[in-house]
């Protein structure tokens, strides 16, 4: 086969290459001083982790009854699992709207999200005062079926545990079927079309139960009443804490392939990162609409006008998805790299504020106390994220996440103990199954 | 080609319309059956056997009899630690505190109150509707209850009580949440009422049925009118209205009793909720239609992908 044609580059700033398929990063050492920084802090973090185990939340936290959730949650669940609905964001526009360039970018999702996840989890783990009577999760009739927080504390590990790790397990097969002994390939061939039986179905619940809990995290916030400001607490916070994250798992999917594609010197794919910035802009404009009539209904319109400090908050909040809503609907912004990426860390922060804001900052119950978090909580915050930076960068090293050219794809599996060099030998071995 | 353009078969076709009627069916067909008793009314109607208490700042001397009382009924250590180990002088409600005497006082004016604090026990009590795994729960009389071996320590009744009622132990390794429970385990199941009530000399608070209560608070303000800040009882209607009623002279905001609109938070958090969530019908319905959608691009993805693999050779990624 032949490669792809790729022309020249003239300004340094047009889109030209074709991602194909999924390629490891196989240049440069995996182990750098950045790396080494990020494990540090991650191990730290654990650590700390473990000291709370045997340490009670007052001292160590400096929540306090007023204020109840710290940073874990509001941050480490509620804002970053906003980030992490990319398997959420692309894989309906790609499997159920039949937006079939972006499966290519689906794995770089599915990996982030899936750490976004897992790190939010283990914080909520560390962060429930008595984890030892969650095993109640697996007895139906004492489920609260009227409690948001069932509905979240029962779906979020179920996603992350069955439905997401399901939608990555092709990732650690590929990679055993380049680097395990004969059995293993044949165990391999046998287990692959069964997973093809399957994907379609659990794909449903991998959209479905996301579709759930993103929701229920606003309506969380609906039974706090009014002690959340009134331009934030709103019936329609589900469904704008679900666009948030659909606007922000796109937005972060933009991020973070024009981050790595420059860290490792990738090719970018013009198609697919413009097609990406047309659903952000789309969802944008769906969340600015949402809340605008929302605020109108509701006779909130003068709130956001009034020049206070939640005002301000609101508009910078509203201009921060704004500014990439109508910038990434001219073509040339969409084409410019440079643009692109400005524009989507725009957007995600303008999604993790609306996302944070009404648990923390608009959050103002009556009693006159403060909270701001202690230094063990924001290290094991800070530790949290570092784990899961560290553990991406170790997956796009060791498995096929990042979207490459498909001629790069054969070679790049040979550093893991592939040893027969043509693409063809390995699909015909593919094909008899 | 998009999917709402793609030729169907008549079979397609027919299993798509059972699909999707089954669903709706699934999903319209228990709201009929929710209408009628719904689990979160907007204005929620007492319960026959519900208690109450009646609390008149305008009688209440400040003399805190009723904290040693309440301390003692639920064995709760005294919060000596502003007072340097000898007295309880707790600042608030906290993890040793149930209920409290506090006192407001204008720093202008002379005008002060007292106001005691400890659980509304809501009709429609939020933090029950927050409960993940219902460890706390209405019981009998109406008391809202905890339940140590159901609480996960999630905190949300925290974030949802209007009152801040709830208080997790901070600083214990084996947390409880600590709030008042109408003293139900220690006294009301013998038909004896609350330390709290039991023990005040001048009759600031009462003990009752809540509907007797509020007959007498009514009574009160009737008797001598303007003596009652607006005329009203407090906990009449907030939140959907609470089994522990307030009379005060002074603003109920001053003495600390949040301005709250007549709706339960249950009702407000829950009433779209509670139809989608009805029997699993909106997720069923979703699942539906997404599965609908996802089989037909799946198999067509499924035939480009074989004709890819044999013009490319290279085996296609999931």
């Amino acid at each position: 086969m032949k490669p792809t044609p790729s022309s020249p580059d003239t300004r340094g700033t047009t889109l030209v290459n074709h991602w194909q398929s999924g390629v490891p990063v196989t240049t440069g050492p995996v182990l750098t001083p950045l790396l080494a920084l990020l494990m540090a802090l991650a191990a730290i973090g654990l650590i700390l982790a473990g000291v709370r185990v045997v340490s009670p939340l007052a001292p160590f936290s400096s929540m306090n009854s007023v204020y109840a959730w710290g940073i874990w949650k509001t941050f480490n669940v509620m804002t970053l699992t906003a980030l992490g609905s990319g398997p959420l964001a692309l894989g309906m526009a790609a499997w159920v709207f039949n937006r079939q360039k972006l499966h290519v970018v689906m794995r770089t999702a599915l990996v982030s999200g899936f750490l976004f996840y897992a790190t939010g989890l283990i914080a909520l783990g560390f962060d429930v005062g008595r984890p030892w009577n969650f095993y109640s999760a697996a007895m139906p009739w004492r489920w609260n079926t009227s409690s948001a927080m069932l509905e979240i504390s029962i779906c979020m590990p179920l996603y992350c545990a069955v439905f997401l790790s399901f939608e990555i397990l092709p990732l650690f097969l590929e990679r055993l079927y380049y680097t395990g002994n004969e059995k293993a390939r044949a165990f391999l061939r046998h287990v692959s079309p069964l997973i093809r039986k399957i994907y379609p179905f659990a794909i449903i619940g991998a959209y479905v139960i996301p579709l759930m809990h993103q929701s229920s995290l606003g309506g969380l916030l609906l039974l706090a009443g009014d002690k959340i400001h009134p331009l934030w607490q709103s019936p329609v916070m589900p469904w704008l804490y679900l666009v948030a994250a659909a606007l922000c798992g796109f937005a972060f999917t933009i991020f973070l392939l024009l981050i790595v594609c420059l860290r490792y010197a990738r090719r970018l794919d013009g198609d697919v990162l413009a097609e990406l910035a047309n659903l952000l802009s789309g969802m944008c404009f769906l969340f600015l609409a949402i809340q605008a009539i929302d605020l109108i209904w509701r006779g909130q319109i003068h709130a956001a006008f009034a020049f206070d400090k939640m005002s301000l908050l609101f508009l910078l909040e509203t201009s921060l998805i704004l500014t990439p809503a109508v910038a990434l609907r001219f073509r040339r912004v969409r084409q410019t790299p440079r643009a692109l990426l400005n524009m989507s860390a725009l957007a995600c922060l303008g999604g993790m504020l609306y996302r944070f804001i009404p648990t923390s900052i608009a959050y103002a119950p009556m009693r006159s106390t403060s909270y701001f978090p202690s230094v063990p909580e924001l290290v094991m915050a800070v530790g949290y994220i570092s784990l899961g930076i560290v553990a991406f960068v170790f997956a796009i090293n060791y498995f096929a996440v990042l979207p490459g050219e498909a001629s790069t794809w054969d070679h790049a599996f040979r550093p893991f103990g592939w040893k027969h060099p043509t693409a063809t030998q390995a699909t015909a071995i593919e094909r008899e199954a | 080609m998009n999917i709402l353009t793609m030729p169907l078969t008549r079979r397609q076709a027919f299993r798509a319309m059972f699909g999707l009627g089954g669903t709706v069916a699934s999903a319209i067909l228990p709201m009929k059956a929710i209408a009628s008793t719904e689990e979160h009314p907007a204005h929620p109607v007492a319960p026959p056997d519900a208690v109450g208490m009646l609390y008149d700042s305008t009688i209440c001397t400040g003399c805190k009899a009723c904290m040693p009382a309440c301390n003692e009924a639920n064995g709760l250590p005294a919060d000596t630690l502003l007072s340097g180990g000898i007295w309880d002088m707790p600042t608030g409600l906290n993890a040793q505190t149930k209920n409290i005497i506090e006192l407001y006082q204008d720093p202008e004016s002379d005008e002060f109150a007292f106001v005691k604090k400890q659980c509304m026990h809501c009709l429609d009590p939020a933090c029950v509707t927050g409960c993940p795994f219902g460890s706390l729960k209405k019981v009998d009389f109406g008391a809202v209850t905890w339940n140590s071996s159901l609480c996960i320590g999630c905190r949300y009744c925290e974030v949802a009580c209007p009152f801040e009622v709830p208080q997790f132990e901070w600083k214990a390794l084996n947390p409880k949440i600590v709030k008042c429970e109408f003293c139900y385990d220690q006294r009301l199941k013998e038909n004896l009422e609350p330390a709290c009530t039991a023990a005040c000399p001048t009759g600031a608070v009462i003990f009752g049925k809540r509907d007797a209560l509020l007959d007498q608070a009514k009574g009160r303000i009737a008797a001598a009118p303007d003596k009652y800040y607006e005329n009203r009882v407090y906990g009449e209607h907030e939140a959907g209205g609470t089994q522990v009623l307030y009379l005060s002279s002074v603003s109920f905001q001053k003495i600390g009793l949040p301005k709250l609109g007549n709706t339960s938070l249950g009702h407000y958090a829950t009433k779209v909720t509670s139809v989608i969530y009805k029997w699993l019908g909106g997720p069923m319905l979703m699942a539906g239609v997404l599965g609908f959608a996802i089989r037909r691009n799946w198999n067509r993805h499924e035939l480009e992908r074989l004709k890819h693999e044999k013009e490319t050779g290279f085996p296609d990624q999931l």
